[in-house]
């Protein structure tokens, strides 16, 4: 009795489990697929669309243009998209950006100020947001308030710092130079695209290769086991935040460059946009699924299609809805994702 | 020198109003399977917190490789060398199989800072070997059946042999509970390679298994060891007996109570048919009969549960409620007519863990309680509370959440729900999955209450030996079609090599 | 199970209880606050936020007129949110016992009718710029609602776009950037483009209307893709306001078309004054926010002193425009030499006529 012990005894040799497995695997896998690569289906098929309807979209000189668009809200993703794997958000970006363009502006050659220290400013710009950044992570763990809450809130404090250094002013940036960042165009490249392009690098690389990459992707996938396998939960997420920042602000540092000037409101519809790219590019919400690479593939959709929208001159109401459509469409397609995982 | 991997000496633990664990003690030797049973509530689970670094006990010790040592996290207790496989599964499915067995544990494999996958996956490719797992290390987690995560897990708890200098132990929590008989062979079989390397806990509520594999097991029962028997000299009436201090009889199915059904057809089902599922299934089901379905994975019988519950749409054939034909678009489809579904998955399916008993219980009939579109609380606290009285659900009131009430009350919640709702037929989908002893009997005890009712039930059943005991005919199922069909009436009940012939 | 540490749920606990302490000492403090302004008026400039160059050259105007008087001056900040800024007056004029002079730029024109009840029921005054409900008129609600200003987006828009088919002879296409569909303003300011482009007979066509909504990356996204659909065919770039048309430049010059294309917009802020110097904007229309900020309060004051009696002024004293300028590079050096200047006693000096209402 003991040795015969089960339910029905006579095991199915290995072979006929391993053709189950692969079977469910392969039906599996293909969704799986599917849903992975729907974001690049999007972009290329809006890209032919509206492509059918004006050659001109496929130009060299608009592919530059568009990649020019593109190159701050890709910076912005690549530190939003860290928080959100996570599992949390952080929507204090335009206060962020608006603080670290102030900044840098006052600090090259300027109308309003004497300091001119030329690149250097990009050093306190970035500083700024990294400060910003650790004091979101750190009142969230502390407080054991939503980062929703917390970084809502350092949004608008960094809003209002930005608001009362200038007090409605607007400073214009003088520093040919520094505007090389954004006017500059090694191998006819813009150079701002140059830096969206290194972030992306480098977000991909902490992304991959890093313990704290790593234990984003675990602490959103499911925090409990992450913590008891040792993970030091609390230091990722403040550091996730932190990083968060110091990309906001060297957004903000191009976004001074682009416009040659620094004002609080420079930030103003940003925070929607760069959500609105992490979510349509495939990351979820909810955390633990999604990468970097999703987050560049989403900025070009709401990139192109605004882009496509002109040329193909739909008229100004229609695109508004068009834009909130995708915004469905994507969230749609991200949840039918998590359906997916293993219930059983 | 003692032979002892680890040890738990006079432990003790107590919360407010109950004493979890009194003056525990036991031991593992190298290279032993110790297994580990007792009700829920006999503190299996606060010694498992215990030993995993969650809680620290108030008195006693434990001692690995025979020093003592304090386990303040669950990091620590790995670190010191005792490797816990949880009953709800860890393993994050967004990760790869390496990445998960070494989460947490990634600096061994820093090269300038960055992590060396190359080194990584090798190094699991190593471990998953040990446990004969045939997958590749980069493969995500998602695409894994359930039984090859849990070989994950194992393969991450077998990691550290390797790492540390004493020996390990692995605690295996209900690894079995939600495994087919074929994957519980192959874990079996890694059990005894591991032996080898690891001494192994084992707990589970299946005392057949217990005992094929374990070669001494301690008994718990109110937060002592009651018992402590070599595996060899016990049987599973021994077991049962020390765990529940009761005597049991084989009217643990409650055989007595089965009664010859009625005549009138509740149910027929003709020539039903899923695509890739199963096909021409037909049978008639009367009300007081107990149909169970006999058959492992694959069989079809899981399918054929949700087409008659409607939850999905069959192919083919045709299904009749007392006479009349119909078509089941959906669950609500189904409970109007008469028929509900206890799901396996209880706390996924079957309940609203944050609704309260009362609330639960009236989910499905809430337009009995309402008039005019606004629940009336009293009718649904006393009809509530009938219930709990009829069925010994042990909760604090009708008022508690549901989530906080342990699996066999859980499941009595989710029988009071139908019966409230009225249903005439009710599908039970392995019910006493993950349950303990007492409280199957329990359960076992409501099927008898409820086909003495006049309600029909439809059994798929959680071991071949409940499915005998409790039908009154079994229905057999191979690979999608009826390969047999067994009167089963009290006294003269079918044997199980009978029925495993046209199962397997 | 988790066990959260007791230090990280105490110290947010006492946190909490602080900053409710502060809250409730905020509350009890008030009464002692009114004493003190019994006696005189205060005087208060509502609006959006001062974050902008022109809401900030307004709030200075207030300021200016206060310290020439020697009256307590307040700045109100709506953000943008018009119950917070319906909150504000109300505490505000509790505050003072109803002694306020209140010149409010309201965030939305409904907001305006409210705004009036409360001042009226308080006692105070009250002049409201830009946005108002068509039927909500100054002589309605004597003597407290003093006076509503605002600016004729229709003929400056319409002289700014004519300065910019000037500066490009006038004959060619055009790309307008609009403001937020619903404001008046923009409303008003692409009805003046309008008419311009009407009264060319042809000559200027508009190739494309987007509207930018205030945001200057917008204007930049959408100018970059105006470049690609119609690349030289743009002779010039209409911009409801400076904002916009300065991130419409950024685009012409990412693409070495700064300075050829020229670009028109409207608000007058230093940006674009000195992108008329360097000749790449080819217009601009200052408005007056010193005049408003600082009027908007002269006027009420001069009645609450007995000085006039806004109850006998005519109705265009009640509701008026004020003036616009109009900057192109024939006359900045002028303007920037000698800013407009504002005589406090002068009360409707400026005053360009009484306001009409189009149904835009």
């Amino acid at each position: 009795m003991a040795a015969q012990g089960l339910a029905g005894r006579a095991p199915r040799p290995a072979s006929a489990m391993a053709q189950e497995r692969r079977r469910a695997a392969a039906g599996g896998r293909l969704i799986e697929q599917w849903r992975r690569w729907a974001p690049v289906v999007v972009l290329i098929g809006l890209c032919l669309v509206i492509g059918a309807f004006n050659a001109n979209f496929f130009s060299t000189g608009n592919l530059v243009r568009l990649l020019n668009s593109a190159a701050i809200p890709v910076v912005l993703c690549m530190g939003a998209t860290f928080v959100i794997l996570m599992g949390s958000i952080d929507l204090s970006v335009e206060g962020v950006v608006a603080l670290a363009a102030v900044v840098a502006s006052l600090l090259v050659a300027n109308d309003v100020t004497a300091i001119a220290i030329g690149h250097l400013a990009i050093v306190p710009a970035l500083a700024v947001g990294a400060a910003l950044g650790f004091l979101n992570g750190w009142l969230h763990i502390r407080l054991k308030t939503p980062s929703f809450m917390t970084t809502l809130g350092m949004g608008f404090v960094g809003l209002g710092i930005a608001t009362a250094i200038l007090g409605g002013v607007t400073v214009r940036i003088s520093d040919q130079s520094f505007r090389y960042l954004s006017l500059g165009r090694p191998l006819g490249v813009p150079m701002a695209v140059w830096v969206a392009a290194l972030c992306v690098v480098v977000a991909l690389v902490i992304q991959e290769r890093t313990r704290f990459g790593r234990w984003v992707y675990a602490i959103g996938a499911d925090e409990v086991t992450a913590r008891q396998a040792g993970v030091p939960v609390e230091r990722t997420r403040i550091l996730a935040f932190v990083i968060a920042g110091v990309f906001a602000a060297l957004g903000g540092v191009l976004a001074a460059a682009q416009f040659g000037q620094g004002h609080a409101l420079i930030a103003n519809g940003r925070l929607f946009t760069t959500i609105a790219a992490v979510i349509v590019g495939g990351t979820a919400l909810s955390g633990g699924v999604g990468s970097v690479l999703n987050s560049v593939i989403g900025v070009f959709i709401v990139v192109v299609l605004a882009n496509g929208m002109v040329l193909m001159g739909i008229p100004p109401y229609v695109q508004q809805g068009a834009q909130g459509l995708l915004i469905i469409a994507a969230v749609a397609l991200a949840l039918d994702r998590s359906k997916l995982a293993v219930v059983k | 020198m003692s032979d002892a991997v680890l040890e738990v000496e006079h432990v003790s633990k107590a919360f407010p109003g109950v004493k979890a664990l009194d003056d525990v003690s036991f031991r593992v030797n190298r290279g032993e399977v110790i297994g580990l049973i007792g009700e829920n509530g006999a503190g299996k689970s606060t010694l498992l917190k215990i030993l995993n670094g969650v809680y620290q006990p108030d008195a006693g010790a434990v001692k690995v490789d025979g020093r003592p040592v304090r386990l303040l996290s669950p990091r620590q207790a790995f670190d010191s060398g005792i490797a816990m496989v949880f009953q709800e599964q860890s393993v994050l499915s967004t990760l790869t199989v390496a990445e998960n067995i070494f989460l947490g544990r990634e600096q061994e494999f820093l090269r300038w800072g960055l992590i060396d996958k190359r080194r990584m996956n090798a190094a699991a490719a190593v471990e998953l070997k040990k446990v004969h797992l045939d997958i590749g290390p980069a493969t995500p987690c998602a695409r894994l059946t359930f039984a090859e995560r849990q070989m994950v897990e194992i393969a991450k708890a077998l990691s550290l042999d390797s790492r540390i200098a004493s020996d390990i132990t692995i605690l295996l929590d209900e690894p079995t509970s939600v495994l087919e008989s074929r994957e519980v062979e192959l874990l079996f079989s890694i059990i005894r390679d591991l032996k080898a390397r690891a001494s192994i806990v084992f707990i589970s509520h299946r005392l057949e298994e217990v005992l094929a594999i374990c070669d001494r097991i301690y008994v718990m029962r109110d937060g002592k060891v009651v018992a402590e028997v070599p595996a060899a000299e016990a049987t599973v009436h021994a077991l049962h007996t020390h765990m529940v201090g009761r005597q049991l009889h084989h009217e643990y199915y409650r055989e007595q109570r089965q009664s010859p059904p009625g005549d009138e057809v509740i149910l027929r089902a003709d020539g039903l048919g899923k695509a890739g599922a199963f096909r021409d299934v037909s049978f008639e089901l009367r009300a007081g009969e107990v149909l169970g379905i006999a058959g492992v994975i694959g069989s079809g019988r899981e399918e054929l549960a949700r087409v008659l519950a409607g939850h999905a749409a069959p192919d083919a054939g045709a299904l009749t409620v007392h006479g009349r034909p119909v078509r089941l678009a959906g669950a609500s489809d189904a409970v109007a007519n008469g028929i509900g579904l206890v799901p396996a998955e209880r706390k996924v399916e079957g309940l609203v863990a944050q609704f309260s008993v009362a609330e639960n219980m009236t989910l499905s009939a809430l337009g009995r309680f309402a008039s005019r579109g606004v629940i009336r609380f009293a009718a649904e606290r006393a009809e509530a509370a009938r219930w709990v009285e009829r069925l010994h659900v042990r909760t604090p009131s009708t008022a508690a959440m549901t989530g906080g009430l342990s699996g066999g009350n859980q499941q009595k919640v989710v029988l009071a729900k139908w019966r409230i709702a009225g249903v005439e037929v009710l599908i039970l989908d392995h019910p006493t999955r993950g349950i303990d002893v007492g409280a199957k009997e329990d359960v076992y005890e409501l099927v008898r209450d409820i086909t003495a009712d006049g309600l029909a039930v439809i059994l798929l059943g959680d071991t071949l030996d409940e499915v005998i005991g409790l039908s009154s005919r079994i229905l057999v199922m191979r690979d999608g079609a009826v390969t047999a069909t067994f009167d089963a009436p009290a006294g003269g009940k079918p044997e199980q090599v009978r029925i495993l012939e046209h199962m397997v | 199970m988790t066990i959260t540490t007791a230090a990280g749920g105490i110290a947010r606990r006492s946190f909490l209880k602080g900053a409710a302490g502060l809250g409730a000492a905020g509350v009890l403090g008030a009464p002692f606050i009114v004493r003190a302004q019994d006696a005189t008026w205060t005087l208060a400039n509502s609006m959006r936020s001062v974050a902008n160059p022109y809401h900030a050259t307004f709030a200075k105007g207030g300021e200016e007129f206060a310290k020439s008087i020697g009256a307590t001056y307040e700045v109100l900040v709506t953000e943008g949110n018009s119950e917070k800024g319906i909150a504000d007056i109300k505490a505000l004029l509790q505050r003072t016992g109803g002694k306020l002079i209140l010149n409010v730029d309201p965030n939305d024109s409904p907001d305006a009718r409210t705004i009036v009840e409360e001042v009226q029921a308080a006692g105070g005054f009250v002049v409201t710029q830009w946005n108002k409900p068509d039927d909500l008129h100054p002589w309605d609600h004597d003597p407290n609602y003093v006076a509503h200003m605002s600016f004729d987006g229709v003929p400056n828009a319409e002289a700014v776009a004519n300065a910019l088919f000037a500066a490009f002879g006038g004959e060619g296409g055009v790309v307008a950037l609009g403001g937020i569909l619903s404001n008046v303003p923009a409303i008003e300011r692409k009805l003046g483009l309008d008419n311009a482009i009407a009264a060319t007979g042809g000559k200027v066509q508009l190739l494309d209307f987007q509207p930018a909504d205030w945001n200057e990356q917008k204007a930049f996204d959408i100018t970059q893709a105006w470049i690609t659909r119609f690349g030289d065919e743009i002779k010039g770039v209409f911009a409801a306001n400076d904002g916009m048309g300065l991130g419409a430049l950024e685009a012409l010059r990412q693409n070495g078309l700064a300075g050829t294309v020229p670009v028109v917009g409207i608000d007058g802020i230093d940006a674009a004054v000195a992108a008329i110097e360097a000749g790449e904007f080819a217009g601009t229309v200052a408005w007056d926010p010193f005049w408003t900020g600082s009027m908007g309060l002269a006027i009420p004051y001069a009645h609450a002193t007995g000085k006039i009696d806004i109850t006998k002024e005519p109705h265009e004293h009640r509701e008026f425009y004020g003036t616009g300028i109009v900057v192109t590079k024939d006359n900045v050096a002028e303007y920037k030499a000698n800013p407009p200047q504002t005589d406090f006693n002068d009360l409707w000096g400026k005053a360009t006529g009484q306001i009409q209402y189009r149904s835009a």
